[in-house]
């Protein structure tokens, strides 16, 4: 079977630090794998090692096939990436900015195109032609998504995405992820937020000073149990 | 190409949303444009002035022919008469006013001793001098830079601190498109706008289009283009934006100012010159001894110098002006040991800071573009060496009617030398400040190259 994301003894060192030590994972196509973990155990290391931010000290990451430290440019094409907190050009409008990630992904859209994938993401029409720098932190994050969808990507991967948002945001985010996974879209969430990755995810590993201590498929747990068992990796 | 012109054209509208950067451009270009007008008015200013001399040459001309009605002794003619050594500008130097506005553009002269009236010169305002002049050059060699810190200190911090640059760099970009785009907007911005203004300044001043067109624009160029290679090494250190604009006013401070002040201390060190005053006080003491010196004595070493003269009457009176003006002469012969080193050292030091252009852009460009105005130390000099030998002319014009004691006639007067003078332009120097620039462009476009094989911090 081929998988859309893997990680072959992924290692990342600092100097004095093991921020991840050989980290071996694979998603398919249309899966949602939610990564839990304390603040420090290494889950935005590795998604920086997935994007090529950083190069891994050994193992390789690997994007659609190719490995990520090798091909960057190409693998930049297959993911998508919404961080924690999407932040945009505050001067350009929503609509601009997607013009403008959507330019660098290689798309060219028409307006109405543009707008329709920011009702997608469910970005109100009366904001689309506002500047960024009048949104709150969810639109912000809407636009993320827009730019994430209009960019056709097989893989998503997510930096805390539902930090902040307001319950209802947070929702909608969800019910959006659910829909992409439902087009084949793979996902990597990195999250403290246990109910949400008990709510989209298809599998869910916990982090634990860098080295992924537990994977379950989230359809064998309920909440409750996913948070005891949380509680008990984080607790060894 | 598709990426990097799509990073380039938003380039663009991140710079028109930034106001105050449009605001610093809009100024900047104002100030151009005043240097321009204060550079074209003041040389305007020197050339009507210059204009005036020939009827004021006339006018007194017409007073001593009203004081002298009859032939005259032209010995009463040469002294009283004045005439003008004029130093013309270059169309050039309106844009560059270099040392125009400290040395004389014109020299009042009479058949009396030389040196004394090479520096007897209207004062200038030392303040004003110190201030110096908001010409084009100024603005291109102080305020030019400061655009190009203003555009570049954050280059690439912006984005960083502002948290965009990890959503940026997860698209299909390389780091180094990135970087070159943001630098090609801000190269064509100031590139666009140096040349622009030095380009109007040329067609305001009228210069005459030839190879110093493509000179003065090719210095001016890469003199932009070293300060955008020094915003590019500053980026590339991948600091925070107050970091690089600390360090990058820093690099301001030390080319424009720190650099060429060491530079001149330096120069003066290494090629002392004779004290100017010593100059005019050895003449004045020789001449003023002429007085008291036998007559004899003073003849024979004038002879010594015009034989042509020995064999014409000698002098028995108390008073003749042929002995006065020989004297006079011997004035000048007697401090040309010092003229002569006074004005060696200057082209010395002259030399020796512009040979050092190297160590400061600033200094090269500046020396460059006053070489290429004709508005430069040499340029004076030649002017000075220039009315010398338009001085040893009114000699030579007088000299026989005063040996030959031939009455000077009213019509003796429109036979007098004129003199004019324009200062030449020092293509070669302006030549060797643009290997410096290219030096300076060269090198820091390596460092900034290198440092920019660090990967970009996305965080």
């Amino acid at each position: 079977m081929s998988y859309i994301l893997e990680a072959k003894d992924l290692r990342k060192e600092y100097p004095g630090k093991l921020a991840l030590r050989g980290l071996n994972l694979q998603l398919a196509a249309g899966e949602v794998f939610c990564l839990l973990g304390q603040n420090g155990a290494g889950k935005s290391t590795t998604i920086n090692l997935f994007l090529g931010f950083i190069a891994p000290t050994a193992g390789a990451a690997y994007i659609g096939g190719l490995e990520v430290a090798a091909n960057a440019l190409k693998t930049k094409q297959y993911l998508a990436y919404i961080p924690e907190n999407v932040l945009l050009y505050p001067h350009l409008t929503g609509l601009e900015n997607l013009a403008l990630f959507s330019s660098l992904a290689g798309f060219r859209y028409r307006e109405s195109e543009l707008r329709a994938y920011l009702a997608q993401a469910g970005l109100p029409a009366e904001a689309v032609a506002r500047r960024v720098g009048s949104y709150s932190k969810g639109m912000r994050q809407k636009v993320g998504i827009a730019i994430a969808v209009a960019k056709h990507a097989q893989v998503l991967l997510l930096d805390e995405p539902t930090s902040g948002l307001d319950p209802k945001a947070a929702n909608e985010f969800s019910a959006l992820l659910r829909q992409l996974s439902g087009q084949g879209t793979a996902v990597f969430m990195a999250t403290h937020d246990i109910f949400r990755a008990k709510e989209v995810g298809t599998r869910v590993g916990i982090m634990r000073a860098g080295a992924l201590v537990d994977v379950r498929p989230t359809a064998a747990l309920n909440a409750q149990e996913l948070e005891q068992l949380y509680l008990t990796h984080m607790h060894d | 190409m598709r990426t990097f012109s799509v990073l380039f054209y938003y380039e663009w509208r991140h710079f028109r949303a930034a106001r105050g950067l449009v605001l610093l451009t809009g100024l900047l270009l104002l100030v151009g444009g005043y240097g321009i007008y204060y550079g074209t008015t003041e040389i305007g200013r020197q050339r009507r002035h210059l204009a005036e001399l020939p009827a004021l040459a006339r006018r007194h001309a017409a007073e001593l022919q009203a004081k002298f009605p009859g032939p005259a002794d032209a010995g009463e003619i040469g002294y009283y008469h004045h005439t003008f050594a004029v130093h013309r500008p270059t169309p050039w130097a309106g844009l560059a006013l270099g040392q125009r506005d400290v040395h004389p553009y014109y020299l009042q002269l009479r058949l009396l001793g030389l040196q004394g009236q090479l520096y007897a010169t209207e004062n200038v305002n030392p303040t004003k001098a110190l201030s110096g002049n908001f010409d084009l050059a100024f603005v291109l060699v102080y305020l030019l830079p400061l655009y190009v810190i203003a555009l570049c200190f954050n280059l690439l911090s912006e984005e960083r601190e502002q948290g965009i640059l990890p959503l940026l760099l997860a698209q299909p970009v390389r780091a180094g498109q990135l970087v070159a785009a943001k630098l090609a907007f801000r190269g064509a911005l100031v590139l666009g706008l140096a040349l622009g203004l030095s380009a109007a300044g040329l067609a305001w001043a009228r210069v005459p289009l030839d190879g110093r067109v493509a000179l003065w624009l090719a210095l001016v160029g890469l003199y932009g283009g070293f300060w955008l290679g020094v915003g590019l090494l500053v980026a590339a250190w991948q600091r925070s934006s107050s970091f690089n604009a600390v360090v990058l006013l820093g690099a301001w401070l030390l080319l424009l100012v720190l650099v060429p002040g060491l530079l001149n201390v330096y120069v003066a060190a290494a090629r002392p010159v004779p004290q100017g005053l010593a100059l005019t006080v050895q003449q004045r003491e020789a001449i003023h001894g002429g007085w008291d010196r036998p007559k004899s004595e003073t003849m024979a070493r004038f002879y010594a110098a015009y034989p042509q003269w020995r064999d014409t009457a000698a002098i028995r009176e108390r008073f003749a002006w042929r002995w006065y003006y020989a004297f006079q002469y011997l004035g000048d012969q007697s401090a040309a040991p010092l003229a002569g080193a006074y004005a060696g050292g200057l082209r010395q030091r002259h030399a020796l800071g512009a040979g050092l252009g190297w160590l400061s852009p600033a200094v090269a460009l500046q020396t460059s573009l006053h070489a290429l105005a004709g508005t430069d130390l040499p340029a004076h000099l030649a002017f000075q060496h220039s009315a010398t030998r338009y001085h040893d002319a009114l000699r030579a014009f007088y000299y026989p009617f005063l040996f030959r004691q031939v009455p000077f006639t009213h019509a003796d007067y429109a036979r007098l030398p004129r003199h004019t003078f324009t200062s030449p332009t020092d293509t070669g120097g302006a030549r060797a400040g643009l290997w410096q620039l290219l030096l300076g462009v060269g090198a820091v476009g390596a460092a900034g190259g290198l440092a920019l094989r660090r990967p970009i911090r996305p965080r």
